[in-house]
């Protein structure tokens, strides 16, 4: 026994101060613990908890499709389809397994493995694999479960009638905003807005919990337009036909309604297929008929000549002795092609003479002249609210001297686009009062119609522009069998850089049929045509005839020639 | 007794987290056959507007059915 006995001892013999200590340590790991566990809950709880938030909570757009844009009866002209964009995680994926995900859509091996491969030591976390797939295909892609491979929902646009329709319904770009045209206009209303949520996401990307719903997703609104896609299609056809065949720089014709100023057709040449993006150039993408201005030409006289009928010193009957087939004004002199003798005020239409249109303006005086052609819209915007829209122009009263005066009387000084010269001549058969050109089906109600002239005005001005058609006149290729049609003829010297061109011109045929009760107001302009025929006469009036025939046709609007007798079914009413 | 209620309230906690997420599941799906179904209906307007095309119904009138424009001469009988 060699204890030592000033030392205590436990029960089982063990030194007490080694039982303290041996406590003492655990007391202090315990007391390690808890103060660990309690810096995790109280000082580092903020960086924890959004670390886990990161690794788990995503936050997810969820896109709204587009409003559909419609013609008046509901065709679409351009539609949104759900698709799916296909992106990968560089960081994520096995470059051995991307050869099938190429395959499946098409695209270069090699390609793809090498672009991962950049964008992977680059140490990016997001590349596009394909944007807008087909939903089956991605389907079959994102089968395969390829680790780091996602598919996000999308929409792609699509334009049924290409380009037919393409410089009006306009175009978006990838991402779905509006780039031209109505898609651009309303691209707003059309957008809808997105929505967005909060969700928890487990490893594979599938969604276990939400919670939050920051917006809900609204789909945009659908757009009806007042044009009719049948009458769309032929007057693109037809112009196409002709520029092409007259060799033309552009083409542009505009179809109105005459009773309601509706936009019914309006076709320009050249034209996009706005599905197919790689495709695209600046110049062949403008609307021609709303953002270009023309130089009417002879296209205007029946306003000239209107005004003086309107200020009651004139009748269709008056005499104006227009020889010797030229007049000079200040140091210019203004010919007719050759010398008419005296002609009554049908006659200068019927001859498109520019001596008897100047004799009139100078009569009546720029006040009037002014007056009356801003009245009919002339110069004036049409508010479609469509961008690039051209307002045209129309010199004031105090800048037309004596020979501006004359020249606004016969188109030349004054610019107008060719949506503006169709409208403008739906004052003459609305009964001399012009309502608003319409693009768009919604945007009621109707304003009040626009005083131009006495309805007598009108009567006698569309009796006139018939004159125009007839054999004598100068545009009798405008004619359509079956149906009175009126019309005036234009021939524009195009400016270049040393004033008027000599042999550049633009082509202007605007028409009413059928006279009796007009339904359609047409514009065609053909710009530059090139070649031996270039009269309005010669290269627009025929494409006028061509579209009003099957226009007519298709609006199931009676012949009213009186050439064919008036169909009666048999066995019908009689 | 405070303990039960305790005891409640945990039990409740865990069936409306398991109730969320089936109905979280059941609207999922039904958001998919959505997405689908206007796959589906866009995709039909697309095929009806290129068949109904009036290029196409008029080829086809005259292709097909010898169709023409009416004429002068008009003689509807029965």
């Amino acid at each position: 026994m060699n204890a030592q006995p000033n030392q205590e001892t436990t029960l089982s013999g063990i030194t007490r101060w080694r039982f303290t200590l041996v406590l003492v340590v655990f007391g202090c790991l315990l007391a390690a613990v808890l103060v660990r566990l309690v810096m995790l809950h109280t000082v580092d709880q903020p960086f924890l908890f959004e670390q886990g938030e990161k690794r788990t909570v995503r936050e997810e757009v969820q896109p709204a499709m587009r409003g559909m844009i419609t013609d008046r009866y509901g065709k679409p002209l351009a539609v949104s389809t759900p698709v799916v964009t296909l992106w990968l995680n560089p960081q994520q994926v096995n470059v051995q397994q991307l050869p099938a995900v190429a395959t499946d859509l098409g695209l270069s091996t090699r390609e793809l493995v090498r672009k991962v491969e950049r964008a992977a030591s680059q140490g990016r976390s997001f590349l596009y694999i394909k944007r807008q797939v087909q939903p089956e295909l991605a389907q079959q892609v994102l089968k395969r479960r390829i680790a780091g491979i996602y598919g996000d929902d999308d929409f792609r646009r699509f334009y049924p009638a290409a380009e037919v329709t393409a410089h009006t319904v306009g175009i978006v770009d990838v991402d779905g905003n509006g780039q031209e045209g109505l898609e651009l206009a309303f691209d707003e209303f059309l957008q809808g807005s997105e929505g967005s949520r909060q969700v928890v996401k487990d490893l594979y990307g599938n969604v276990i919990k939400q919670l939050k719903v920051n917006a809900v997703p609204k789909p945009g609104g659908d757009l009806a337009l007042t044009l009719d896609l049948r009458l769309q299609y032929l007057a693109y056809r037809e112009l196409k036909a002709a520029v092409s065949q007259h060799n033309a720089k552009s083409g542009s014709a505009v179809l109105v309604d005459a009773r309601s100023g509706d936009v019914l057709a309006l076709v320009n040449q050249p034209s996009y297929n706005p599905n197919n993006r790689a495709s695209l150039r600046a110049e062949n993408m403008r609307n021609r008929a709303i953002a270009d201005l023309i130089e009417p030409g002879s296209t205007i006289k029946p306003f000239t000549v209107a005004a003086a009928l309107s200020s009651g010193r004139y009748f269709p009957g008056s005499e104006i002795n227009t020889a010797p087939g030229y007049v000079r004004v200040k140091n210019k002199t203004i010919r007719d092609h050759r010398n008419y003798g005296v002609l009554d005020i049908t006659g200068v239409i019927t001859k498109s003479s520019n001596v008897g249109v100047t004799y009139l303006a100078h009569q009546l005086g720029a006040e009037n002249i002014w007056s009356f052609f801003s009245k009919a819209g002339i110069g004036q915007a049409t508010v479609l609210g469509f961008p690039g829209e051209a307002v045209g122009s129309l010199p004031y009263p105090e800048q037309m001297d004596a020979l501006r005066l004359a020249t606004v009387s016969y188109g030349y000084g004054l610019s107008v686009s060719p949506l503006q010269l169709a409208h403008a001549y739906t004052s003459f058969t609305q009964g001399g009062c012009r309502n608003p050109v319409r693009l768009l089906m919604n945007n009621q109600p109707q304003t009040e119609c626009q005083r131009v002239m006495p309805a007598k005005v009108a009567r006698q001005v569309l009796d006139m522009l018939e004159t125009v058609t007839s054999k004598q006149g100068t545009g009798s290729r405008a004619r359509v069998a079956g149906y009175r049609v009126g019309g005036k003829t234009g021939t524009a010297h195009k400016v270049g850089q040393q004033g008027y061109e000599d042999s550049e011109y633009t082509a202007v045929f605007s028409g009413i049929a059928p006279i009796s009760s007009p339904d359609l107001v047409l514009v065609v302009v053909i710009d530059s045509p090139q070649g031996k025929e270039y009269y309005g006469g010669e290269v627009a009036a025929p494409v006028f005839s061509r579209i009003m025939q099957q226009a007519l046709r298709l609006r199931q609007v009676a012949p009213d020639d009186g050439s064919v007798p008036a169909l009666q079914m048999a066995g019908g009413p009689a | 007794m405070l303990w039960v209620v305790v005891l409640m309230s945990a039990l409740a906690q865990v069936g409306v987290v398991h109730w969320h997420r089936v109905l979280l599941q059941v609207w999922q799906q039904e958001d998919a056959l959505r997405a689908q179904l206007l796959q589906e209906h866009t995709r039909l307007l697309l095929e009806k507007s290129t068949l109904t095309a009036h290029g196409r119904i008029d080829q086809q009138a005259r292709k097909q059915l010898n169709m023409t424009e009416p004429g002068k001469v008009q003689v509807l009988s029965q």
